[in-house]
């Protein structure tokens, strides 16, 4: 028995009001489709007796077993009766009985499904689990077979079996979604408050699982109506002298050789109306599950107010670009967005030089991941990657790049990312992804290479690395395997480390030690270091020269020495301000930037932190600033830059504006 | 108001240890915060507090009374790290603190309430239609604090609440509890991982390590003179030590 | 009704989510894991197997009225259904016949049909062959066809490309998904049986009746497993390892190949496995729709006419088989990727 599709994943919490993308379901073509059927289905289940019950029962012994003619479109059965509006009659009959069946499965399922959750754990609960584990395991065939030996053959008897033979996939559904949704920190929070179970699992969980349960119901509706036929097909649902699909097909497969109309014509029905319930649950499935995301990417570079070929801002690099390991000009990152382009960078220049380290920082919506992941050429195809020069290591990045290039990517560029759980290849031992650099860049035998990887992990300082070689990476730490990755960055020879956000996720001893190791790493052989970091002491601590960026453009570019003394840009000198340390002055309020940072999805003209700016005039609200030369030697982009900002920004009791959700 | 206390708990999961022998007392009326890093047993010793998890052995008492784990007198409340999974994304903010707040009372005295507790948080009264989507990290956090301070709690716990904003947002929530312990004489652990942070809000600290508390005593004595080797450590470790 | 495949969701064990145990430092590593893995896996076939056993034997006993009545016909006389009663120790207390059962079971005796006073065990070694061997080919066939198809699609709808293919293929195999195989199997006989005659569609007269009844079975399942095998790959092409194999520059194919399709593979072997036990279950109609000598028939045949000895012996493996399955794929997945030995059930 084929049990029908496959229910999507479970969509994320809605940011959306629900009903509005409901809309949705009708701008496909699919869904339209579906819809369409399905209204046309149950319409034929309404009407149908009413509309063709005497012609279905009339008996003409005149005209039997004959097949499709005028008269009868697919022709008469054993007692004459014509078959093609028995089939349109039997809608009622195998529509209505399937809905009943799954509204059992349901509702069963449901309850079962939300009892571990409302028994709050414990060995009752444990017990239901355990027993919706096993009941799950076998197939539904199996269990409706098994439930119609004991209710019975015949119409209840099949309603019934196939009813708690789809119980289990429902309560388990439950079970999964319940349990996802009850470890959010506001199921949590209603239970710390003293919301009462019931409650909770009524105003909390369930409503935020209804939309994929729903999505399930419908397609589960589909799965009961196939169900329901075949059970009948093989005698066991239906009896004499009811008649649904499922029984037509049985009487028609008897007769298949004379007239086979007589089962061709009920197997259409049901494939229809099993396509309808479907398809309709696939389209809510796909509205409500995916976002939409638009069409073709189309984005319309903007330019700021002066061009910028013509006033080509100063880069950083001193000339002699054969010492420049990485060398950016106007990079342009953007992307499809809901609600048009979304440009997470928008025209950021500035080079790296053999053995130097520039820290990339920013906050969310800065653009700074993007800038890193841009240069090396990991955003991704569906972003759009645009710059007037993109050069790592004398290599053209703006094309894809062909074998000679990736070789020299693969040795001389080192890269470490974030999240250190989930940068390795799960199901393969770590001394093995290491080795694949040195056994595909450097053509070395899987013997030299396995050697060389070990070789590296102990350069890295994780220990014991012939054994930790063959280990997998669940069996590191978070802090080893970051330096797991920053080994299998020195299988070549790096000339170039890209590093975005390496230690953020790790603790603060161990991040000590991460960056100490990437420190060493540079000494050792003149290596560069791009460091992207939120965390500004980070970088100020580790890196010689430092990017400040917002808003996808970068609005200072200065030595490290001077964040805390001479930074030029209002938003360096507030972010510097608003991390506390531990010479804070405890008796004053923190520093804090009103507002919030700017959504890449809706820049606004002009200086994009203008809105919670100290020093905005008028200008920098339509004009953006250019990147120049600052009166500290470095660059920066501002209007007002250097000007000293009015007395400390202490923010009174503010009512934060909500601003519109994209 | 009370002072809570954590006299020797031990809270397991399964056979694993994660809160050993832990004893601790928050003072009335001050804030006292708990470092350590992952896997210290912070995190679960916050939610052993507020009754979201069962300790093996030890008790928990507020005022010499244990902490009412059932029912709807909850003296202890919690606000969460994550702003974003902390709110039930299908109800509008007022909702969200109106269901912290005790029984009883009409609809309109329930109103009130819910925006002068909104008001406390420096969050506009007449916005509590909103849902939490259309609030920032930093504004989330605020309801969450409301929301916890609707239920007349003694003491609060808050779990690195600071830890998923962003730096520019982060100060003005840590200014609100600042204030808050100032105007309302409020109680509160303060969990987090960051020493800069605690240094600024908590009177006292304690440092935790593998389920046990290292080192306890009052905020700048602990951070200048630290007696344990491990929190000699997280100094240390703390970024801008070494700043050139 | 259930659907197979829509325990997609429902597949995972809520209470084996490593997420809702908060982690401590250091790696869980136990000693040993295979040995604890094992015994787990071990304990739960033994436990699943009493459930079994047990619902079998229940299954007699929770049918209203009398079952030998009823399988003999309201005009037998009263005697001859006492003494068959008594054959059948139905007179005896519920836990000796259940005593009696499980004896049976462990020494291989599976009762008495009641129509045919043949010993069921008998019944079933003859007729077990035929439905294992159509189970089998179903599934490779079905594994076949959807794996490279689920990759392939898979690698040319990855993000940000391929829209309209996939949607052509979604609904495509949604559709196919949705014809059920019984209903396949009456189209196939009809078209090459009655019309074109190539093919035998009845009884299983060597190789060549094979063709039609597999194909019946496999079809369905297969479009499924390819619909999974997709979306397993394209979420796994999104994955921050296979980043990281970008980033060492490793070619398109090595990327695709060696570092997404196993994790992909994993992934759908939970829900491959479960196919292939619906597939177990799919045999019961296909084989009806074309005479096949194998249990499916055997058991419709057996409720209608209420031989439950039979019933009873064919439920329990039917389920036998299925439980086997999961275990087997299990294995196959710790096998594959040692992590998920590890999850705390």
């Amino acid at each position: 028995m084929t049990d029908a599709a496959v229910p999507t994943a479970v969509p994320t919490a809605g940011t959306d009001a629900p009903g509005g993308r409901w809309r949705g379901l009708l701008t496909s073509p699919v869904g339209v489709a579906a819809s369409v059927l399905l209204l046309a289905v149950l319409v034929l289940a309404l009407v149908g007796p009413t509309v063709w019950g005497a012609r279905a029962d009339a008996v003409d012994t005149s005209d039997l077993l004959a097949g499709p003619s005028s008269a009868h479109w697919a022709g008469t059965d054993n007692l004459g009766r014509d078959i093609l509006a028995r089939v349109l009659v039997a809608t009622r009959l195998s529509v209505a009985l399937s809905l009943l069946a799954i509204t059992l499965a349901v509702v069963v399922g449901l309850v079962l499904g939300s009892l571990p959750f409302l028994l709050g754990g414990g060995r009752l609960a444990r017990l239901v689990t355990a027993g919706v584990g096993v009941a799950v395991a076998f197939p539904g065939l199996l269990l409706a077979l098994f439930f119609a030996v004991v209710f019975g053959v015949g119409a209840t008897g099949a309603v019934l079996a196939i009813g708690f033979a789809g119980a289990p996939v429902f309560a388990r559904l439950t079970q999964t979604l319940v349990a996802g949704v009850a470890a959010r920190d506001y199921v949590a929070a209603a239970q710390v408050a003293g919301v009462g179970r019931l409650r909770v699992l009524l105003r909390h969980v369930l409503p935020n699982v209804a939309e994929p349960l729903v999505v399930n119901a419908a397609i589960g509706a589909g799965s009961a109506l196939l169900s329901f036929s075949g059970l009948s097909f093989l005698g066991l649902g239906v009896q004499s002298p009811s008649y649904d699909w499922g029984r037509l097909l049985f009487d028609g497969i008897g007769v298949i050789y004379v007239n086979p109309a007589a089962a061709l014509a009920p197997g259409l029905a049901v494939l229809l109306a099993g396509l309808a319930f479907n398809l309709f649950g696939e389209s809510i499935a796909k509205t409500l599950g995916v976002p939409v995301v638009a069409g073709a990417l189309r984005v319309p570079t903007r330019r700021s107010a002066a061009p910028g070929a013509a006033a080509a801002p100063t880069p950083a690099a001193a000339p002699g670009d054969d010492d420049l390991v990485l060398d950016v000009r106007d990079l342009e990152v953007s992307f499809a967005g809901p609600h048009g382009p979304v440009r997470a960078v928008r025209g950021v220049s500035f080079g790296v030089r053999r053995g130097e380290a520039v820290g990339i920082v920013g906050e969310s919506g800065s653009g700074k991941s993007m800038t890193a992941l841009a240069v090396s050429q990991l955003t991704g195809d569906d972003a759009r990657v645009e710059a007037s020069r993109l050069q790592v290591l004398g290599a053209d990045l703006r094309a894809p790049a062909g074998p000679q290039v990736r070789r020299l990517l693969g040795t001389s560029l080192a890269m470490v990312f974030q999240d250190p759980m989930t940068s390795f290849n799960p199901t393969r031992r770590i001394g093995r992804q290491l080795a694949e650099v040195a056994t595909t860049h450097l053509g070395m035998g899987r013997r030299e290479a396995l050697d060389r990887a070990a070789d590296r992990l102990g350069s890295v300082r994780i220990d014991d690395p012939q054994r930790r070689v063959r280990q997998h990476p669940h069996e590191f730490s978070g802090g080893m395997r970051q330096r797991a990755m920053i080994g299998m960055g020195l299988m070549g020879q790096p000339a170039l480390v890209v590093a975005d956000e390496p230690t953020t996720a790790l603790d603060v001893t161990v991040q000590q030690q991460v960056l100490d190791l990437l420190a060493d790493v540079r000494a050792a052989d003149d290596v560069a270091l791009v460091l992207i970091s939120h965390d500004v002491t980070v970088v100020g601590e580790v890196c010689d020269r430092v990017l400040v960026m917002y808003a996808g453009r970068v609005v200072e570019d200065l030595p490290a020495s001077q964040l805390s003394t001479a930074a030029q840009h209002p938003y360096t000198r507030a972010l510097v301000a608003a991390v506390p340390s531990m010479d804070t002055d405890l008796d004053r309020p923190l520093a804090t930037i009103p507002g919030r940072p700017v959504d890449p999805a809706h820049v606004p003209d002009g200086c994009a932190y203008a809105a919670r700016c100290p020093l905005a005039t008028e200008r920098c609200r339509v004009e953006d600033p250019e990147l120049v030369t600052s009166a500290t030697g470095g660059r920066v982009a501002c209007w007002h830059a250097g000007e000293p900002l009015p007395a400390t920004a202490v923010p009174a009791a503010e009512h934060d504006t909500l601003v519109e959700a994209p | 108001m009370s002072a809570l206390s954590f006299d020797r708990v031990t809270v397991r999961y399964g056979r694993v240890t994660v809160v050993d022998d832990v004893s601790l007392t928050v003072p009335d009326g001050e804030v006292v915060g708990l470092v350590g890093e992952s896997g210290s047993g912070k995190s679960t010793l916050a939610r052993a507090a507020v009754g979201l998890v069962a300790p093996a052995s030890g008790a928990i008492t507020l005022g010499g009374e244990p902490v009412p784990t059932r029912g709807r007198h909850r003296p202890v409340q919690m606000v969460f790290q994550d702003p974003y999974s902390s709110l039930d994304p299908r109800m509008s903010i007022g909702e969200i603190v109106a269901e912290a707040l005790p029984r009883g009372g009409s609809r309109a005295e329930r109103r009130a309430e819910v925006a002068r507790l909104l008001e406390l948080v420096h969050l506009d009264p007449t916005r509590a239609g909103a849902l939490p989507a259309r609030l920032s990290g930093g504004q989330r956090q605020r309801v969450a604090l409301a929301r916890a301070l609707a239920a007349r709690p003694e003491v609060v716990v808050a779990d690195e609440i600071t830890s998923a904003l962003d730096v520019s947002i982060q100060g003005a929530v840590l200014n609100l509890v600042r204030e808050l312990q100032r105007e309302l004489g409020l109680s509160m652990l303060f969990i987090s991982h960051n020493l800069a942070v605690v240094r600024y809000v908590a009177s006292r600290v304690a440092v935790m390590q593998g389920g046990r508390i290292v080192e306890e005593g009052p905020t700048a004595q602990v951070l200048a003179e630290p007696a344990h080797d491990y929190t000699r450590e997280l100094l240390a470790a703390v970024p801008g030590r070494n700043a050139p | 009704m259930s659907t197979t495949a829509s325990s997609v969701a429902a597949a995972t064990d809520p209470a084996s989510d490593p997420a809702t145990v908060p982690s401590y430092a250091g790696p869980r590593v136990t000693h040993r894991p295979w040995l604890r893995f094992a015994a787990r896996r071990a304990g739960r076939l033994l436990v699943s197997l009493w459930v079994l056993v047990t619902a079998s034997f229940a299954m007699i006993h929770l049918i209203p009225g009398d079952p030998v009545r009823a399988a003999l016909g309201p005009t037998a006389p009263a005697e001859l259904v006492a003494a068959r009663r008594e054959a059948l120790g139905l007179e005896d207390p519920l836990l000796v016949q259940y005593a009696h059962y499980l004896q049976g079971l462990v020494t291989g005796d599976l009762g008495t049909s009641l129509g045919s006073q043949l010993p069921v065990t008998d019944i079933v070694a003859q007729r077990l062959p035929a439905t294992l061997s159509l189970a089998l080919l179903a599934f490779l066939l079905a594994a076949a066809l959807a794996v490279p198809i689920g990759v392939a699609t898979g690698v040319l709808t990855r993000r940000g490309h391929g829209r309209r293919t996939e949607l052509a293929f979604t609904t495509g195999s949604v559709v196919v998904a949705t014809i059920p195989d019984f209903l396949l199997g009456v189209v196939l006989v009809y078209v090459f049986g009655v019309e074109l005659g190539w093919l035998p569609v009845a009884g299983n007269d060597g190789a060549s009746s094979y063709v039609l009844p597999v194909l019946a079975l496999a079809v369905g399942p297969a479009a499924i497993l390819a619909r999974i095998v997709r979306v397993e790959m394209v979420g796994v092409l999104e994955a921050d390892f296979v980043r990281t194999a970008r980033a060492k520059r490793l070619p398109a194919w090595r990327v695709h190949l060696g570092h997404a399709l196993p994790n992909a593979l994993t992934a759908s072997l939970t829900l491959g496995g479960l196919l292939l036990s619906s597939l177990v279950a799919g045999t019961v109609l296909v084989e009806n729709v074309f005479a096949w000598p194998g249990l499916g028939s055997t058991i419709v045949s057996s409720i209608l006419t209420k031989d439950y000895p039979v019933v009873q012996a064919v439920v329990l493996v039917y389920g036998l088989g299925v439980l086997l399955t999961n275990t087997l794929v299990d294995v196959a997945l710790a096998l594959l990727d040692p992590r998920s030995m590890i999850r705390e059930d």
